[in-house]
């Protein structure tokens, strides 16, 4: 297994450079080092000379393959260096951000996927009956319904009208609960239709399978069918689906964070690319392809350790 | 033997039923754990005497000598303080009062030899001499000995001058300088050159016109080329507030996020995304007061309440970070926002119409308040273009053409909700040059007058005889949005009645403000907010010399208007200066570089527990003068939120109620496989 991981992190390296390269060049195709120059300078018409100034303090004078060279190089060594707008310490930044981001996205994550297991389990229970096209039914309105509606909606009943929570706002420490119970409940809901249906998928595919049909004529019943042998079996899509994801519950959402006044790193995220701040968008860009590839890699361990039959070699 | 693996099925189903059943109640259960209640900030913050407001983005800086945008102006001005402030109430005029200053700058000409283009020529310039009060104090912070702030002194004004002019240092207002006080821009060159080798720049080399009293430490001298009169409001922007040496040399670039100030707060907290907290500072000069005299109406509308007492009147200013207009306007109506402004996403549930504030803000206790901007908004043409621009008569009449075709109060009622007055001259209200009688003749909507100068343009019905086409008139923008795209048909309906085709060209602001400096464009819409109250600060906006990358981004260029501004740049505000202001009102309104458009107004509504509120354009130290009666507050907030648990009772009992059929399947399904396998068993 070793081997592969080290397989795996060696093939990251040309995935990343590619990544950063196309971040690159897609950033240059919507922006001169002018125009970043301009966006971040605060005077009203900033003179040639200021504009000039601005671009060899932060490196942006240079030609464009040396810049990308040695951005990629800080980039590779984990030196996200600092932000274009303000000068602040990239890393650090990331680092102060990324907690409240994984709070509310690592709470939301698992009772997102808690609670659409067990409607699947529920529906996969009941298929056939009027609470099967009932949930189905409910789980395509909830899919249809577009994620800042969910926002406005909850924001309005939950927190305006019923004043259970705050409607905004982020407090550190023992209070922070308090703060991302809303936006948790958002996204729980909003991603309950994608994943009930997904699941319920799942394990009906897994019901149809022949050893299912050997159990119920050896006389299993319905419930340790689907909670011993079927819920086993469909843990493998299950994963791939969700653990790949985990690692990116550190890079937060942008739409509920800006919403919700959250400061994590979507709110980072949203503020750099508003601001044309290059420096903070690269590295940003970086750290999420890290974070995916490293997602995949556990996605391929947790098959190993889920399933017998998967080697990793 | 049969019988047991289904006995572990049966409490497998079990313990999942009674999951299923629990999963809501654990959910109510957390949620009257977790306080269950909507105040955004820490426990008891509500009742201290706190100001709560928001702030719309994230704020780039807190670098007196590099902010300039309008959300971080409360923040640094709070920090530090100036030479000069505005007065709090009084308006039309603004006065300009001592603040860190001791007493008015001494002016007194001052012979000096400066070089143009390569010559020497002597000339007389200004020398103004500045006395600081004595005992003020830097705030405590870590970079000063033993953590105490130390005494202010005239070096430490010097010192904020040349960290305008490092060229490492972004400032953008150094311009308004460099060019006036003597050596400045030498000593830039210098240091650009060593900025150039990535060496940092040298404090310690003079600049002429910066001098210090080696016999009082308290007293500064600026010397400049030319008499500079806007000088005393430029001591009142936080660019000139002092500068300790030691926190510059300590927090180097941090110091955007590290103020280190004298002013009546310091900062608290700062949490990116999050929060700003200002609090009182104890170092605070403490012989500053609320004014005793006003503006008429303002004992009335008790604003002098509070005259006489010591500043700042609250304790903490906390700023959240709010993007979204929708959230912060559901927290004041919460009363956790003390203020808000009235804006399109609002404007339903706040106003019964453009002026009147609706019932239900009403029986809140809420009032509003007129929000007067120094501020004008316009089209420009480019003056270079060889059909639109030019000063020729027919040129001219073409554009007097389009003026007359455009409605101000149609754009005034699209963009702004129908607040902001149209203009018919640079010179904004509240500013001296202002002439409430005058009308422009050629901003007086009138399609006729319009399609008359039209055939005088030799453009009968938009269409030039040479080549038998329509004129077209790029329209040079930075809209993307829907509201933006709006603006633009409403453009091209008005100026279309004319025959005039209008080509809208859009790009993002980047790429617009490119267009502008390269004279690349036709036609644009833009803005001008004032830096000081003085009508320099708009009518220079039309002087030659001032083309982009200076204001004068239409590159309008009229000799005799040229003349007739520097005559009046340094006059003090008498019959004389204002005569000289209508010859040139009126040169420029024949020439028609602009479309004059309005003067923006806007509207924010106060709760009734926030005293001493009167908005001023120019000056952002507000927070020192502001009251708050916690106790109201703390009544209302409590009155108005108190959570209603009925709804959250009602939907886990249906959840519960509802799962129950479905319990009784899973119950009946088990029992009748426990039956039928007992059965078989037996």
């Amino acid at each position: 297994m070793l081997t592969y991981i080290i397989r795996r992190v060696l093939y990251a390296i040309p995935i990343l450079i590619g990544v950063s390269l196309l971040t690159f060049i897609l950033f240059y195709a919507s922006a001169t080092p002018d125009t970043i120059a301009r966006r971040n300078l605060s005077a009203k018409n900033p003179t040639r000379k200021q504009l000039d100034q601005w671009k060899q303090q932060h490196g942006y004078d240079k030609p464009l393959p040396q810049q990308f060279v040695s951005h990629m190089k800080g980039l590779l060594l984990l030196r996200f260096g600092n932000s274009d707008a303000n000068g602040e310490d990239i890393w650090g930044r990331i680092r102060v951000s990324a907690f409240p981001s994984f709070l509310v996205a690592f709470l939301a994550f698992f009772l997102g996927l808690l609670v659409s297991i067990v409607l699947a389990l529920a529906q996969a229970y009941f298929r056939g009956t009027y609470l099967d096209y009932y949930g189905t039914f409910l789980t395509v309105l909830l899919l249809s319904i577009v994620y800042v509606v969910y926002i406005i909606a909850f924001q309005f009943i939950l927190a305006k009208i019923l004043k259970y929570f705050p409607i905004a706002g982020y407090q550190s420490g023992r209070d922070a609960l308090r703060f991302v119970l809303l936006p948790v409940m958002v996204q729980v809901v909003a991603g309950l239709g994608g994943g009930v249906r997904q699941f319920r998928t799942f394990l009906l595919e897994q019901m149809g399978q022949d050893y299912v049909r050997t159990a119920r004529a050896k006389g299993v019943s319905e419930s340790a069918i689907l909670f011993k042998h079927v819920l086993k079996n469909a843990a493998i899509p299950i994963l791939t689906v969700t653990v790949a994801t985990i690692p990116l519950l550190f890079t937060g959402s942008i739409l509920a964070e800006s919403f919700f006044g959250i400061p994590g790193l979507g709110n980072y995220l949203f503020d750099a690319i508003g601001s044309q701040d290059f420096a903070v968008v690269r590295a940003m860009v970086y750290f999420g392809t890290l974070l995916v590839i490293f997602g995949y890699i556990l996605t391929d361990i947790s098959y190993a350790l889920f399933d017998p039959r998967v080697r990793l070699e | 033997m049969e019988i047991l693996p289904d006995m572990d099925n049966l409490s497998v189903t079990r313990s999942r039923t009674r999951l299923l059943r629990a999963a809501p109640l654990c959910l109510l259960a957390v949620l009257l754990l977790s306080g269950c209640n909507n105040d955004p900030y820490p426990a008891g913050e509500s009742a201290s005497s706190t100001l709560f407001v928001t702030m719309g983005a994230e704020p780039k800086t807190f670098d007196p000598s590099i902010g300039y945008d309008a959300t971080v102006g409360p923040v640094i001005d709070a920090i530090y303080p100036d030479y000069f402030q505005y007065h709090y109430l009084k308006r039309d005029p603004f006065v300009l009062q001592l603040g860190l200053g001791a007493t008015d700058p001494e002016r007194a000409p001052y012979p000096c030899t400066v070089t143009v283009n390569g010559k020497k020529v002597r000339k007389t310039g200004e020398s103004w001499t500045f006395h600081i009060k004595h005992g003020l104090r830097f705030q405590d912070d870590p970079c000063f000995p033993n953590g105490k702030g130390r005494e202010i002194i005239a070096a430490d004004f010097v010192y904020s001058f040349k960290r305008m002019a490092d060229p490492a240092v972004p400032c953008p207002v150094v311009s308004y300088f460099s060019d006036k006080i003597l050596g400045m821009s030498h000593y830039q060159d210098v240091n650009s050159a060593l900025v150039a080798k990535k060496q940092p720049a040298d404090y310690s080399l003079p600049i002429e016109g910066l001098q210090l009293d080696p016999k009082d430490p308290y007293t500064f001298r600026i010397l400049l080329s030319d008499p500079y009169p806007q000088l005393r409001y430029l001591m009142a922007m936080h660019f000139t507030s002092p500068l300790a040496h030691e926190a510059v040399e300590k927090y180097g670039k941090d110091l955007a996020f590290h103020p280190v100030g004298c002013g009546p707060f310091v900062l608290a907290e700062y949490v990116p995304r999050g929060r700003i907290v200002l609090k009182a500072n104890p170092n605070y000069r403490k012989d500053d007061f609320y004014p005793s005299d006003g503006a008429p109406g303002d004992r009335e509308a008790g604003l002098l309440e509070d005259a006489g007492k010591q500043l700042p009147l609250i304790k903490e200013v906390r700023f959240t970070i709010i993007r979204e207009g929708i959230t912060a306007w559901n927290q004041f109506q919460q009363g956790y926002l003390d203020v808000a402004g009235v804006t399109q996403d609002n404007f339903q549930q706040a106003m019964s119409n453009p002026t009147e504030i609706s019932p239900d803000m009403k029986r809140k206790g809420i009032r509003l308040s007129k929000q007067p901007h120094i501020e004008i908004s316009y089209f420009g043409f480019n003056m270079t273009d060889p059909l639109w621009g030019g000063y020729s008569e027919k040129q001219r009449k073409l554009r007097q053409a389009v003026s007359l075709a455009v409605d101000s109060q149609e754009i005034i009622d699209l963009e702004s909700l129908g607040l902001g007055e149209p203009a018919d001259s640079v010179i904004p209200p509240g500013i001296f040059g202002f002439d409430k009688s005058y009308k422009n003749p050629y901003r007086q909507f009138n399609i006729e007058k319009a399609k008359q100068l039209l055939v005088e343009a030799g453009y009968p019905n938009g269409i030039d005889p040479q080549t038998g086409d329509r004129l077209v008139l790029n329209y040079d923008n930075y809209a993307t949005s829907a509201a933006g795209r709006q603006f633009i048909a409403l453009i091209q309906r008005q100026i279309g009645k004319l025959g005039i085709h209008v080509e809208s060209r859009s790009t993002l602001l980047p790429g617009f403000q490119d267009k502008l400096d390269h004279g690349q464009f036709q036609f644009f819409y833009y803005g001008w907010i004032a830096d000081y109250p003085d009508p320099e600060n708009f009518v220079f906006m039309f002087y030659g010399p001032n083309k982009r990358p200076g204001p004068n981004a239409n590159a309008y260029a009229n000799p005799k208007y040229d003349a007739l501004f520097e005559q009046m740049r340094a006059m003090p505000d008498n019959a004389q200066r204002l005569k000289i202001i209508d010859q040139m009102r009126d040169i420029v309104v024949e020439d028609c570089p602009w479309i004059y458009v309005d003067y923006p107004e806007s509207f924010g509504l106060v709760h009734s527990w926030f005293h001493n509120y009167k908005p001023n354009p120019v000056a952002n130290d507000m927070a020192k003068y502001y009251r708050i009666d916690t106790a109201e507050r703390a009544r209302k907030q409590a009155e108005w939120n108190r959570p209603n648990y009925i709804p959250a009772v009602v939907v886990v009992a249906l959840l519960i109620f509802g799962s129950l059929p479905a319990v009784n399947v899973v119950k009946e399904r088990t029992n009748r496989h426990v039956r039928r396998n007992s059965e078989g068993a037996r």
